[in-house]
């Protein structure tokens, strides 16, 4: 059956009860990668760059003899460096990441997010990229360092499989192991409800920037923290820090609404501008979908 | 602020409703797990006072919603003054046209302006307010304000006194029964005589006119003494009533005789002695010069002149041979089989009952011989006292026997003990239930007792009454054997025991059958001769809280001074308005939500 769906279209709760991580990656990938195929957008890790005057030196296998014949004029075609890149994702595992607004239709932000982390190595690695993991609540909770075999996916797999939601959250202690474990240049995949220190998550981003890492942040929201329901006086409490506010949610549902979409567009302003990429992925987004946003951007890996 | 429907305020109970459904809401909220609590308080933060502002609003709005609604439907008003328009009301307009306004100063009665402020009073009402007009007469004529205005119109001077307290409590009660806000207003010359202590809930507006009081001088009073005077005649006693300073010329008329002449100064009684008249009634008037009140310078009385009753008595009867002896002494009995006293004789005859019981039955039979319709019924030994009336007073009545009628048709009860008849008259026979005899009754010790016995001898057993003293418009019972009144040309067939009201001064002839048996003189109340004004300062202490003003000022203080705005128009509007306010902020809160 899976021969015949879109995994990467379904909803995740409906891809989640198909089969196990594994599989239901692996379904998922694979739907998005035949997607990919079908895109304008395709193309490899060796992308074209530009062309530049023939100059004595040059390998003749490089001359493009299109233009050659066209314009009379040699040109030679220069590439990205053709090298391996080196991936390390960094996966919040914090006590806030597990919760949904809806646990019969929704997957808790951090099921959700261990999918879409797997599914981001599987791709990478399927382009013979080295990935690693980093899980994290408020200490470094896992360390897997990058590696370019497939069999490395069921290592991941087995680190995601076991991972259980923590306590608090501190993303600096995480992402200083990043610049520890990618000693030359790669790429950080950040996957967070980022319900942390902006400031110092931001400082730590802008730090691995100046490393020369590509940053890709991947913000998972659950939709019931993007609006706020209900008639009734509710005591809101903080899973991580026990902070409690009581309202009702009919008189702030708007406010709220657009205090977050506010704090989405810090974030996504603030990430720019450091030349990072941020993307907001509600829980509720199936994971093609999600890869696709991820991945088809200028600082992801396809 | 006075409402049209008082109990529709307990609806303003349900201003709370809001209130309590806040708190109830407000009652241990869920926890709920909620990552994002951080946006959230970033929110409160940012948003909480003005949400706090805003909900507190909509508690206000919501509640004055109510309030407003309650409030209206309780028809609520206030006093506005300078308006042109007013409240539905009831106005009581008490018009004093009493005998002393008609006295004339400056050359125009002192009722003409009272009367033309009570009209422009009543202009200013409106087919929804309620009227009433209350005069001298004491009728409350109710109707919309052309035919009130009508009757203001043609009120002439009334030769009756008006009590001004009675009139504002007449005029309370009046108002008690209605819904609308009420007030009295009362246009009189505020005649210090007529004013007495009253109580109102409904405001009260006095119009009085300004200027000096006139002095006038009237009759005050023309006694007549014993009667019936003899052949040889008797004395009027007159008095003069008002502020006269000096003495008074006053003329005396007596039947067609010549007038007579004589000065009485003020508070001194004169006496004139009248002679040489025949038996009969004889009409009396005494009058002084016309003045500015001409009303009280002529009263009437009248004198009855007959020879003594020849009277037969039985010298057992201790105390009333004595009283008899002392009678005859003076000339008022004569000796003679005219009056039996004591027992049945042929002719009139005053009958006591025996002091042997045993002797009870066989009078009594002898009483329906001779076609008596009372008998004398069973004993009554109990300590009681006469009902006090114009032939006896109060008098201590130990032991009597009850007197009881044989027959449906009998009456002319002439007094009464603890409700019983205790002296009666029927078929020339007058019977006494009590043995005049101290240990039957005090009167034989009483001061009162000899003229008492003059009265039983010379009128009572003759069957005539006293004269009996009125006003217009007054009420004055009817002997019991009165079939008919007449007074000059006019007649009036009445039924004994029955209230009679003479409508004009005069003399009125009391009529039993053929004969006379009295008259009543119907004059003028002598307090209205004395036309001093009362204080305002008086008046705002008996009549708290009276507002007193000059009749110039009653066209703009009426429906004014108690007159009322109706709040319910703008209290309806307020409450479209809340609505609104209420509609808006609740929608904008959901825009937010």
């Amino acid at each position: 059956m899976l021969d015949h769906m879109r995994l990467d279209l379904l909803d995740p709760v409906e891809v989640s009860r198909l089969g196990g991580l594994e599989l239901s990656t692996e379904g998922v990938v694979e739907g998005f990668l035949t997607g990919l195929h079908r895109s304008p957008k395709r193309g490899f890790s060796v992308e074209f760059a530009e062309y530049r005057m023939y100059q004595p030196g040059d390998e003749l296998r490089y001359i493009d003899w299109k233009v050659l014949g066209r314009n009379d004029r040699l040109y030679v075609k220069q590439f990205e460096e053709e090298t391996n890149l080196r991936a390390m994702i960094v996966l919040d595992a914090s006590r806030s990441m597990a919760w949904t607004g809806s646990p019969d239709t929704l997957l808790t932000k951090l099921e959700y997010a261990k999918r879409l982390a797997a599914a981001i190595a599987l791709v990478l690695l399927r382009q013979h990229d080295a990935t690693g993991l980093i899980t994290f609540d408020d200490e470094v909770r896992s360390v897997t360092p990058a590696k370019a075999r497939m069999t490395h996916w069921r290592r991941l797999l087995k680190e995601l499989n076991g991972l259980e939601p923590g306590h608090g959250t501190a993303a600096g202690p995480a992402l200083a192991r990043v610049v520890d474990l990618l000693r030359r240049r790669g790429l950080v995949v950040f996957i967070s409800d980022l319900l942390l220190d902006r400031d110092a998550a931001l400082k730590a981003f802008k730090f691995l920037r100046h490393r020369g890492h590509q940053v890709l942040v991947l913000h998972v929201m659950d939709p019931g923290e993007v609006t706020l329901e209900g008639l009734q006086e509710v005591r809101f409490e903080d899973p991580e820090t026990r902070e409690a506010v009581i309202l009702r949610p009919r008189d702030w549902a708007g406010v709220y609404q657009k205090t977050v979409s506010r704090a989405v567009q810090a974030w996504r302003v603030a990430c720019r501008s450091n030349g990072i990429s941020y993307h907001c992925i509600t829980s509720d987004t199936p994971f093609g979908l999600a890869l696709r946003e991820a991945l088809a951007s200028p600082s992801g890996v396809t | 602020m006075s409402f049209l429907h008082p109990w529709m305020l307990l609806g303003l109970g349900a201003a709370a409703i809001p209130i309590i459904l806040h708190l109830i809401a407000r009652r241990r909220p869920p926890t709920v797990i909620f990552p994002a609590v951080r946006y959230l308080v970033d929110t409160a933060r940012e948003h909480q006072r003005r949400l706090r502002i805003r909900n507190l609003l909509l508690l206000l709005v919501r509640t004055a919603l109510i309030v407003a609604l309650m409030l209206a439907a309780s028809g609520p008003s206030v006093p506005i003054s300078g308006v042109p328009g007013h409240a539905p009301s009831a106005l009581v307009v008490i018009v004093d046209n009493s005998v002393s306004s008609g006295a004339v100063a400056g050359g125009t009665a002192v009722g003409e302006p009272l009367r033309r402020a009570a009209a422009e009073v009543l202009s200013r009402a409106t087919a929804e307010d309620a009227l009433w007009l209350l005069t001298a007469d004491g009728l409350a004529r109710s109707g919309d304000r052309k035919t009130l205005t009508r009757v203001v119109d043609s009120l002439a001077t009334s030769s009756m006194r008006l009590d001004l307290g009675a009139a504002i409590r007449q005029a309370d009660a009046i108002l008690a029964g209605e819904e609308r806000p009420g007030e009295i207003f009362l246009i009189t010359d505020l005649q210090r005589t007529a004013v007495s202590p009253a109580a109102t809930q409904a405001p009260l507006v006095v119009v009085r006119p300004e200027g000096d009081v006139v002095s006038n001088v009237g009759v005050g009073s023309v006694a007549t003494g014993t009667q019936p005077w003899q052949f040889d005649g008797g004395r009027l006693i007159v008095t003069i009533a008002g502020d006269a300073d000096g003495p008074v010329a006053l003329s005396v008329a007596v039947g067609g005789r010549p007038e007579r002449q004589a000065l009485a100064g003020p508070g001194a009684p004169v006496a004139v002695t009248v002679t040489g008249l025949t038996p009969g009634w004889w009409p009396v008037v005494v009058s002084v010069d016309p003045d500015e009140l001409r009303a009280d310078d002529r009263r009437v009385t009248a004198v009855r002149v007959a020879p003594v009753a020849r009277v037969t008595w039985n010298p057992a009867d201790l105390h009333l041979a004595t009283a008899v002896q002392v009678l005859e002494a003076d000339g008022r009995v004569r000796r003679g089989n005219e009056v039996t006293l004591g027992g049945l004789g042929r002719g009139l005859s005053v009958v006591f009952p025996p002091a042997d019981p045993a002797e009870v039955g066989a009078l009594n039979r002898a009483l329906g011989r001779r076609g008596v319709a009372w008998r004398f019924g069973d004993p009554v030994n109990a300590a009681e006292r006469s009902d006090s009336g114009a032939l006896v007073g109060a008098v201590a009545v130990a032991r009597r026997y009850r007197l009881e009628r044989s027959t449906a048709g009998g009456t002319g009860v002439l007094a009464t003990v603890g409700g019983d008849p205790w002296m009666v008259r029927d078929a020339g026979v007058v019977l006494l239930g009590s043995r005049l005899d101290p240990e039957w009754t005090e009167l034989p010790l009483a001061a009162e007792f000899v003229p008492f016995v003059d009265a039983l001898i010379n009128r009572v057993a003759r069957g005539e009454v006293a004269l009996r003293q009125g006003t217009p418009g007054g009420t004055v019972l009817l002997p019991d054997r009165t079939t008919e009144v007449h007074s000059g040309e006019r007649r009036w067939t009445v039924e004994g025991g029955a209230p009679f009201s003479p409508p004009a001064t005069g003399l009125y002839y009391l009529v039993a059958g053929i004969d006379t048996m009295g008259v009543l003189a119907a004059n003028v109340d002598v307090r209205e001769s004395y036309l001093e004004r009362a204080g305002d300062r008086a008046i705002r202490q008996l009549w708290h809280p009276a507002r007193i003003i000059e009749p110039e000022r009653a066209r703009d203080v009426v429906f004014a001074a108690g007159a009322r705005g109706d709040l319910r128009g703008p209290l309806l509007w307020l409450a479209l308005a809340l609505a609104l306010v209420e509609v808006g902020l609740a929608s904008l809160r959901k825009r937010e939500s």
